[in-house]
């Protein structure tokens, strides 16, 4: 009946989960949350009676106990007034919905981001095999033996000039014999680019962004591609990574993601990381002031380090007369 | 979480149970927070609900006419709703302390600081009946009863601890502190009565040899006093808490003058704040402390880690009032005899019944008209004395008015029961 649970959840499984409007709690199914909402807020505190909405309540309570309903138990605060007709998922204003889906998204993007850091692994839809853009398989190679020797004596001539090999991105590139190996010598900037890690990662998206980014021609803000360094379409230069992720035109709702760890120098992680966690928190910048905010404001209707109420009541002056000093 | 409910309720804390401790640390903060969130909220819908039970009792024909769909489910479980009234005859004073015989369910001791002990029958006729008041020369902080049904120990403001003959009025001064006595508890198994005061010592009276009584000096002022079948916790300022044994201490009692009694053990309360009330588990396996700050700890005696782990700590008794969130002192605590459930009294006049094993508040009552003092359970744990008065607030110039009452709460049969599997 219902699916099984993935340890980690794709964002489009965390949206589809039925959701409690009165205190955002998410269920596996609709009828679990609909026995929620019966047991946790539609339920009359004077007789134990499950009445199935808010509505529902507030009549049972008028005509059995005589008690006008004023709110909803166990809500949230803001969520507790009774002209919102709730059933399971149904009469959930659309702001509400709205706000929730983006709650969620931003959380998925913030536990992925964690789990990346945690794990050290790329973030998951990050794996070519995983989106069908990147998915695409590598095109065969076809080499006598000649050439691969002549790969080989050309590798380790390179390796001993210092030069790093730099493969090309398998999708775009067609690969035929005659083809010399992909790795070219490359000099100057690009080499500075191209710390020696998974060379395949430059073809990787930004990640955390949606791949085809738009927003800048490949070569104008970065340096061009290198000779023989093939680009897919529609992906830019590979950004140097050091720089974190520059001023990417995420679509709403999906904040910016700083690359996957190892990629990047620890400073460009955190500075990355505070803009992810600002630009999280300036959605719900106003909700969770108020919490810390409450924390602190709080008023002692008593306090004494060491001398108890009754000690100071005894010091009154009515009874002063009878009290033994 | 069924597999982290001890088999029997009545085993209560069950040490070494099935559950993990880890387990149970997570349950407390996902039930705790649960219950805080939702205070407010019990608050305002549970005053209504008092109401609703005062208005049924005196106008029962009135409803019945008007009632137009009352199920039959409805009825019956309205009937055995549990009711409430007050003493005809209250104190004049701010109530210090209730306390119920625990030979007679009905019999209550309430002592004030109008300088009168006053003894009640509960339910000879309705409103209760006032049998005897013992006047003092100073406000009484604590009063108990003794041996039998005729024997009461007072303390007070004057430092003295007396007996009471409850029969006769006869008093007699037991022995003399060297400042106000706060509290005075009674050991039936161990015949110990035990005082507590503000000069930093405790009077230990052996009442097998009367007139005799040994002074244990302790580390600060004693605010509040427990018995267990074994155990004597003491709680005192600066957030001291002391427990000793009961043996230690009869025989300490049994050679008189200056003893020296080690505590089996001394903690420090593991809350910031004053400590305020103490009350041991019927079940002499720990107690219940609470502070100034709308906080109640519950431990446990035994000194093993596993057991410490299990100790835990929850607001409770707080308001949010205009975005502040005003924090009222937890005045009062008292265990249920027979289902080890327990409830607090705040200074905001609320009494709240806890499930201390599974970390759930079971029942919140209507808003009482003024802070509670001091809470009582009868024997059988089937009533619950409330003593209401205006409580001590900061920046008080004088006793601020309100009710000073002593409210007596049926407790019906699952009322104060937690959840059973």
């Amino acid at each position: 009946m219902t699916r099984k649970r993935k340890r980690y959840p794709s964002l489009q499984q965390k949206l589809e989960r039925p959701w409690c409007y009165y205190c955002e709690r998410d269920f596996d199914d609709l009828k679990i949350l609909i026995s929620h909402q019966k047991a946790k807020h539609f339920k009359c505190d004077r007789c134990g009676r499950r009445l199935n909405t808010a509505g529902g309540l507030s009549v049972h309570m008028n005509q059995v106990h005589k008690e006008p309903l004023t709110q909803v138990e166990n809500a949230i605060s803001g969520r507790q007034g009774l002209d919102v007709e709730i059933f399971g998922m149904e009469g959930v204003p659309q702001d509400v919905i709205e706000q929730h889906i983006r709650d969620v998204e931003i959380q998925h993007f913030e536990e992925e981001q964690e789990r990346a850091r945690i794990s050290g692994n790329p973030i998951r839809s990050q794996y070519p095999s995983a989106s069908g853009q990147s998915g695409a398989k590598r095109a065969r190679v076809k080499e006598s033996l000649e050439e691969i020797v002549a790969r080989a004596e050309k590798f380790r001539d390179d390796k001993a000039k210092g030069i790093l090999p730099v493969r090309a991105p398998a999708p775009a590139v067609e690969v035929t014999p005659q083809v010399p190996p992909p790795a070219v010598p490359v000099v100057g900037a690009p080499v500075t680019q191209t710390p020696p890690f998974a060379p395949g990662a430059q073809a990787f998206p930004l990640p955390g962004a949606p791949p085809p980014i738009a927003s800048f021609p490949p070569g104008q803000q970065f340096p061009p591609a290198p000779p023989g360094f093939a680009q897919p379409p529609g992906f830019p230069g590979a950004p140097p990574f050091a720089a974190g992720p520059p001023g990417v035109a995420a679509p709403p709702g999906f904040p910016p993601v700083a690359p996957p760890p190892g990629f990047a120098p620890p400073s460009a992680i955190s500075a990355s990381v505070d803009e992810l966690i600002s630009s999280a928190t300036a959605d719900t910048a106003p909700e969770k002031k108020e919490k810390p905010k409450k924390e602190k404001n709080i008023k002692l209707v008593y306090f004494d380090e060491s001398i108890s109420p009754e000690e100071k009541m005894a010091r009154l002056p009515r009874f002063a007369a009878t009290v033994r000093t | 979480m069924n597999c982290c409910m001890p088999s029997q309720y009545v085993d209560f804390p069950d040490p070494g149970g099935p559950m993990t401790n880890c387990a149970k640390g997570m349950m407390a903060d996902l039930v705790l927070k649960k219950v805080k969130r939702n205070d407010a909220a019990d608050k305002g819908a549970s005053s209504s609900a008092g109401h609703g039970t005062t208005f049924r009792r005196t106008a029962p024909n009135h409803r019945s006419d008007t009632r137009p769909f009352v199920s039959h489910r409805d009825l019956t479980s309205s009937a055995t709703m549990s009711s409430q009234f007050e003493l005809a005859q209250n104190p004049t004073d701010a109530i210090s302390s209730v306390n119920f015989s625990p030979y007679t369910p009905t019999r209550l001791l309430v002592s004030s600081w109008d300088k009168n002990v006053y003894l009640y029958d509960t339910h000879s006729e309705p409103g209760g009946q006032l049998l005897q008041t013992f006047e003092h020369p100073a406000p009484v902080l604590d009063v108990c009863f003794g041996r039998s049904d005729d024997e009461a120990f007072s303390c007070g403001l004057d430092w003295e601890v007396r007996r009471i003959d409850l029969t006769s009025g006869e008093m007699t001064v037991l022995s003399t502190h060297d400042a106000g006595v706060r509290r005075v508890v009674f050991s039936k198994k161990h015949n110990l009565l035990v005082s507590g005061g503000w000069d930093a010592t405790l009077h230990l009276h052996d009442l097998e040899t009367p007139g005799e009584f040994a002074v244990v000096r302790v580390e600060s002022k004693v605010f509040s006093l427990s018995v267990s079948a074994t155990k004597l916790v003491v709680a005192m300022a600066n957030r001291a808490v002391n427990i000793y044994e009961l043996d230690a201490l009869k025989k300490a009692a049994g050679r008189g003058g200056e003893a020296q009694v080690e505590p089996w053990q001394k903690r420090e309360s593991s809350m910031k704040y004053m400590t305020r009330a103490v009350s041991c588990m019927p079940n002499d396996d720990g107690y219940a402390s609470s502070s100034i700050e709308g906080r109640v700890a519950v431990e446990w005696f035994d000194p093993s880690e596993e057991s410490q782990k299990r100790k835990y700590a929850f607001k409770c008794h707080r308001q949010a009032i205009e975005g502040q969130d005003v924090v009222y002192p937890v005045n009062a605590l008292a265990f249920h005899p027979v289902y080890g459930s327990f409830a607090s009294g705040g200074g905001d006049g609320v009494v709240s019944l806890w499930d201390g094993v599974n970390k759930r508040r079971i029942r919140q009552y209507q808003r009482f008209p003024a802070s509670i003092a001091s809470l009582a359970f009868s024997e059988n744990g089937k009533h619950l004395a409330v003593g209401v008065s205006p409580g001590f607030e900061d920046g008080q110039e004088d006793m601020a008015d309100g009710a000073i009452k002593v409210f007596i709460r049926e407790i019906s049969e699952t009322e104060a029961q937690g959840k059973k599997k």
